[in-house]
């Protein structure tokens, strides 16, 4: 068995198709489509870092306060009318027409005013507008989004192992049929089993090499990109870590499988590509639905998937097995 | 020895091998001959492995094709070069052999010496680097033969070894398979060059889906023409046809030129009556000779009307 897998990875080696592939493919899905999707989010997306706008001292609470200059007051159910309010915080109150600066707004409606420089949750606002302000509630809909669309990056991590091995199949498989080497090497004590694992193994172990060696500058990116944005450096996760370590190479598994599939069917390389290409459609739109905010991903979610795919590559590799037979390869492959 | 009995395999309903029983003893050279499609290549992926038969059966050294476990053990004893080399193209021709030789399981001390004595034998170790997409024709063909050869395999079995080959290049292989004969190989080949086959094989089977004839290149030519004196004149009169058909022995008479060419059923007993029937009816004897058969006026004579 690795003596083909051997004799496959010198073969690839000297292939500058899928060296390109090899290479190039991880370094624009993980590396180059993530920095350009990622950097609008570190120029528009709000901190969710609280500003330090001082701790207010007296307490007003259930009065309507109009046409005055307040700071360092805490309102509790209050209506405020024409106020200027400096390093204050408002509990369930009602700010109209009202200038708000340094100070917290919760749980309150911000109906015709103006508020700088503040921290606020759960607040209404009515004609209001509001600049240099945090939302401290920490899951605020910019940060939702940019969590989902994160995830979904996570497409790129099952691409590479998917797209990859549709390339490097099609010239190990239908290669090795065009070039009649196939018969030789049948005829020899080799299994049916050994071959197809020999051959496999040289296609997943670089495919499972590039996925995972582009999730490091990919998790360095993100991190660097995004973590001002969130206040945290969001990877690596579970989710992330079941995504790249355990999807990703049952997504190889089953992509391999389906070629050899593929390739006793078609006798043409870039056919045998594009057909191949095709198990891309399923995955991309598992994860539009993911971006749509149908579901978000857990690592439970993940968990399900994996084992899900798992039962599909069961069920595709035992295909492969019967289709990868001297008899079958001989006599039913065109 | 390699053994079929009632060797059959179908495609959809059509027979390409039908009811195929022969025996090639051990280092024998044997050599099929028939028309494309004659069940030829199915024949040997047969006994290669490769493919399973419809029914019947083929034991190598006693192993059954039709046990898994036989198969492994035959296909370890067996060297096969199909009828396109199908060499790795952007690998060394090293690395070809190197590669096969591990698949066989030679141990890698032994691999290399083997490789070595192989690619010496063939004219090519000092291009053993050089990628194989850069060799000829023929020197494709010659390493493919040597990738057949890597383990040392008992049998050896070759499908059109010289078909596309030039002149040069196909001597060079007929002469290599030549001293592989001399070693006691036992070599099955398929060919459509009756000359190859001729000069290279112990036994020629026939065969169009059945195997219609088998014997040697000689037995061939008696068996399907029978034994031809060639009896060359200054000159042929009626006379002398008439006089050579009375002597015992005869079948035939046919003049050609100057010549008669006289169909007998032993040339040894009745040459002597014919030469004397001939001086007596004032022929001038300038010499003669027997009428050689090839192997091709066998194969015109059997499938000439067929195709």
């Amino acid at each position: 068995m690795w003596a083909v897998a051997r004799k496959d990875l010198s073969e690839f080696r000297t292939n500058k198709y899928v060296m390109y592939s090899i290479l190039l493919m991880p370094l624009l899905l993980a590396v180059v489509l993530p920095v350009i999707y990622l950097t609008p989010f570190t120029m528009s997306a709000q901190s969710s870092t609280p500003l330090d706008v001082g701790n207010a001292i007296n307490v007003t609470a259930d009065q309507t306060i109009t046409n005055q200059t307040v700071n360092d007051t805490v309102y509790v159910h209050c209506e405020l009318v024409n106020v200027v309010a400096d390093n204050c915080r408002f509990e369930g109150s009602n700010i109209s027409n009202c200038l708000v600066r340094d100070s917290f707004v919760g749980n309150s409606t911000l109906n015709g005013s103006a508020m700088f420089h503040s921290n606020y949750l759960n607040m209404t606002t009515i004609n209001a507008m509001y600049t240099g302000s945090v939302d401290v509630s920490g899951t605020s809909q910019d940060e939702t989004f940019l969590l989902q669309f994160l995830n979904f990056l996570m497409i790129f991590f099952i691409m590479i192992p998917v797209i990859i091995p549709t390339v490097m199949a099609s010239y190990s498989f239908v290669g090795e049929k065009l070039n009649k080497s196939l018969e030789p090497l049948l005829a020899t004590p080799t299994t049916d089993a050994e071959l197809l694992l020999g051959k496999s193994a040289s296609i997943f172990i670089p495919c499972i090499l590039a996925t995972w060696l582009s999730f490091i500058p990919f998790v360095v990116i993100v991190d660097f990109l995004i973590s001002g944005a969130l206040g945290y450096a969001p990877l690596p996760d579970a989710v992330w870590i079941i995504g790249v370590f355990l999807l990703a190479p049952l997504f190889c598994i089953m992509s391999i499988a389906l070629n050899v599939v593929v390739s006793s069917r078609v006798s043409d390389v870039r056919a045998s590509q594009q057909i191949g290409s095709l198990i891309v459609l399923p995955v991309v739109a598992f994860f539009i639905i993911v971006l749509a905010g149908f579901f978000s991903l857990g690592p439970e979610i993940m968990l399900l998937l994996c084992g899900a795919v798992f039962l599909i590559d069961v069920g595709i590799v035992y295909l492969s097995l019967k289709t990868f037979q001297r008899e079958n390869i001989l006599v039913r492959w065109k | 020895m390699i053994e079929t009995r009632d060797l059959t395999r179908k495609f959809n309903g059509l027979t390409a091998v039908d009811n195929l029983n022969l025996k090639v003893r051990d280092g024998e050279v044997f050599g099929f001959i028939g028309p494309n499609g004659a069940g030829k290549t199915t024949t040997i992926r047969m006994i290669c492995t490769l493919i399973a038969p419809t029914s019947g059966s083929v034991l190598v050294n006693g192993l059954d094709v039709n046990d898994p476990n036989d198969a492994i053990k035959i296909r370890s004893m067996i060297g096969f070069l199909p009828e396109v080399p199908g060499l790795y193209e952007t690998l060394s021709a090293h690395r070809n052999l190197d590669f096969y030789a591990s698949l066989y399981g030679v141990p890698a001390d032994k691999r290399e010496r083997r490789i070595k004595e192989l690619l010496e034998l063939l004219g090519i170790w000092d291009r053993r680097d050089d990628t194989v997409g850069k060799f000829s024709k023929g020197m494709k063909q010659k390493i493919a033969i040597a990738r057949a050869l890597v383990h040392e395999p008992e049998f050896l079995f070759l499908d059109e070894p010289t078909s596309g080959l030039d002149p040069v290049a196909s001597l060079t292989v007929r002469n290599f398979l030549l001293e592989l004969k001399k070693e006691g190989r036992t070599i099955f080949i398929n060919t459509h060059n009756l000359d190859d086959a001729e000069r290279l094989c112990d036994t020629i089977g026939v065969m169009k889906t059945r195997l219609l004839a088998t014997g040697s290149p000689e037995e061939l030519s008696r068996e399907f023409w029978g034994r031809t004196t060639v009896v060359h004149l200054r000159a042929v009169t009626p006379a002398m046809i008439e006089a050579v058909r009375t002597v015992s022995g005869v079948t035939g008479v046919k003049q050609v030129d100057n010549k008669l060419l006289i169909d007998v059923v032993d040339p040894v007993m009745a040459n002597p009556g014919i030469v004397q029937a001939v001086v007596r009816s004032g022929g001038e004897i300038e010499f003669v000779n027997e009428l050689k058969r090839t192997l091709e006026d066998v194969y015109i004579k059997l499938l000439g009307g067929q195709q």
